[in-house]
């Protein structure tokens, strides 16, 4: 009943296929033809596998790693811990070079952009295919290149390409009659449409809404009364009416900054806490100086695990204004200290988890201090040397107060099978026997 | 390899910008004005396309006809056609190699720099894919003393 305008402003959805297992690649030749898979934070559980690991085992996403262990041995399968430094490398580089294709670009994740490209059918798949050459020849990582009239159609493509290898990776879905159209939405649930959450899938279900072409030629109106917005704007997407834009602008910077972390092992020392919190305030406060900030109040927190019946419930948060806001590692890091006081009320608590929130932030050239009220150690720059160091040699290479241990603290987080950051790294480069 | 350099689109409208280039300067103006248009960018000129290179070391000897010694940097382009002639990291049977690819009598070769060392020659069981090319060495200049030239 509808026909995709074949003209106009198309969407096209270019991911990553397999974006960690991929990037793990790039430096990597051993694992070209391997099962590969990379495990979330502290080596905890499977958050990324490529089809080959799938392969053996559809359902491996979320495993723990300590019960699939053996497995892999067994099967051949290759674990890495999370590089985050290199696949947020590489995604920068695959996302600068998408952004020649398009001069409208929305980075939507570490392994997605949308682009807006214009062109008939069979021109934008092959220029598809060219998006997918060139990105794989710079940087080594594949991508697939999904293209339709909306962003919802987009999505529908992608679907195609992952199920059927005889895309090759790029799909226009204008390619499609309007009777073939109508039979790929009829095969596709509802709930496998974007936007379209599981819980709705039963409410659209008792209405007699199944499938993604029922839900296409269902009343609009009627079902946003129902359901809401969101609802009536996946029908008319499926429809070919753009209503979800392109987010070109790139986001302010951001008005609260988090570093929080589980530890790889639980901390009942009161100085080791005090380690912990002045490294997280240190990292925060070099994120703040990295988009220009400065903070006018930092709240810390600490908490037991809530599952973890070996401990004594017990978590604790405190917010410190500070008297002028500020970027100072060593001003955050003396305010981060204020909780201390408050940890281990009483005996048997071990803590999982820490944070430190910086809030209040403006822009740090718009702050004028008459010089009483300047900190003491403002204008030595000491965050500027920091960051420097810390650029150059790593984020443990220096630090202030506890924070300046030279070897890691035995509750930073565990990357066991860690990967070399070679693109980040003077001291983890790839090597080239000569 | 084929390198594929695309052209970005261009937009609709045209930029404009909202303000002067330079100052307007009340007093005497600079000699230099309109002269400064930055320090020498090192990396401008080492580097033709960030997005796509990378810096690897060298570790070995067989390349120091070519001026790679142990230890040294590489700048290493994948934007750039491996032709026959140029200096590539290539992997050879799952392990990174430095070396300058050559064709010989039809067969593909990776020749090493050094007569201390054999070149690779491919036969059809080998696998053998390009990485990248090698653009730049870095090499730190050597502190030595007592030196005299020959006269």
């Amino acid at each position: 009943m509808t026909t995709l305008t074949p003209a106009s402003d198309q969407i096209a959805l270019v991911d990553c296929v397999s974006f960690y297992a991929n990037a793990e690649r790039v430096f990597d030749p051993t694992l070209h033809d391997r099962p590969t898979l990379v495990l979330s934070n502290n080596d905890g559980c499977v958050v990324a596998a490529c089809p080959l690991v799938k392969e053996l085992d559809p359902d491996i996403m979320g495993k723990p790693w300590f019960k699939i262990r053996g497995w892999c041995q067994a099967k051949g399968v290759e674990a890495r811990s999370s590089n985050y430094e290199l696949y947020g490398s590489l995604s920068a580089r695959v996302a600068t070079i998408l952004g020649r294709f398009s001069a409208w670009q929305e980075v939507y994740s570490i392994d997605e952009s949308w682009l807006k490209l214009r062109g008939a059918p069979e021109e934008l798949e092959s220029r598809g295919q060219e998006i997918r050459r060139t990105v794989l020849q710079l940087t080594g990582i594949p991508v697939r290149v999904a293209i339709g009239p909306t962003k919802t159609l987009a999505k529908v493509a992608a679907l195609g390409i992952k199920k059927n290898p005889a895309f090759n990776g790029v799909l226009d879905l204008r390619r499609f009659s309007e009777e073939q159209l109508d039979r790929i939405l009829d095969s596709l649930h509802v709930t496998d449409l974007w936007g379209v959450a599981g819980r709705n899938g039963k409410r659209l279900a008792a209405l007699g809404i199944h499938t993604a072409r029922e839900l296409r030629d269902a009343d609009a109106k009627w079902l946003r009364k129902r359901f809401s917005v969101v609802m009536e704007r996946t029908i008319l997407e499926l429809r070919g009416q753009k209503c979800i834009g392109l987010e070109t602008q790139p986001p302010a910077a951001k008005d609260q900054l988090i570093y929080s972390r589980s530890f790889s092992r639980k901390l009942t020392d009161p100085d080791e806490m005090h380690q912990v919190l002045s490294i997280y305030a240190q990292r925060v406060s070099a994120r703040l100086r990295a988009q220009g900030s400065v903070a006018g109040v930092l709240s810390v927190w600490a908490s037991t695990g809530w599952a973890d019946e070996g401990t004594v419930p017990h978590s604790a948060h405190r917010a410190v204004p500070l008297a002028m806001p500020t970027d100072d590692p060593i001003a955050l890091t003396k305010a981060a200290s204020v909780i201390l006081p408050d940890l281990f009320p009483t005996a048997g608590i071990r803590y999982a988890r820490a944070g430190v929130v910086l809030t209040g932030l403006r822009a740090s050239d718009g702050v004028q201090f008459l010089p009483v009220f300047q900190s003491e150690f403002e204008d030595r720059g000491v965050g500027k040397v920091l960051d420097e160091i810390t650029r150059k040699l790593g984020a443990q290479a220096v630090g202030v107060g506890l924070g300046g241990m030279k070897t890691p603290p035995a509750w930073e987080m565990k990357r066991a099978m860690l990967s070399k950051r070679c693109t980040t790294h003077w001291d983890e480069l790839p090597v080239a026997v000569a | 390899m084929q390198a594929s350099q695309p052209e970005p689109l261009a937009l609709d409208e045209p930029l404009i910008l909202p303000f002067a280039p330079e100052a307007v300067a009340c007093g005497f103006p600079s000699p230099a004005e309109g002269y400064w248009s930055g320090d020498l960018d090192l990396v401008q000129h080492l580097v033709r396309d960030p997005t796509c290179t990378f810096v690897w070391r060298a570790a070995g000897h067989s390349m120091t006809g070519a001026g790679i010694n142990d230890g040294d940097l590489l700048l290493v382009d994948r934007g750039i056609d491996p032709v026959p002639g140029k200096i590539v990291i290539a992997v050879v049977d799952g392990e990174y190699t430095v070396k300058r690819l050559d064709v010989i009598q039809g067969r593909t070769v990776l020749v090493a720099e050094n007569l201390d060392y054999a070149d690779v020659v491919l036969h059809e069981h080998t696998e053998m894919s390009v990485w990248g090319v090698v653009t730049w060495i870095l090499s730190p200049a050597k502190t030595k003393r007592g030196v005299r030239p020959r006269l």
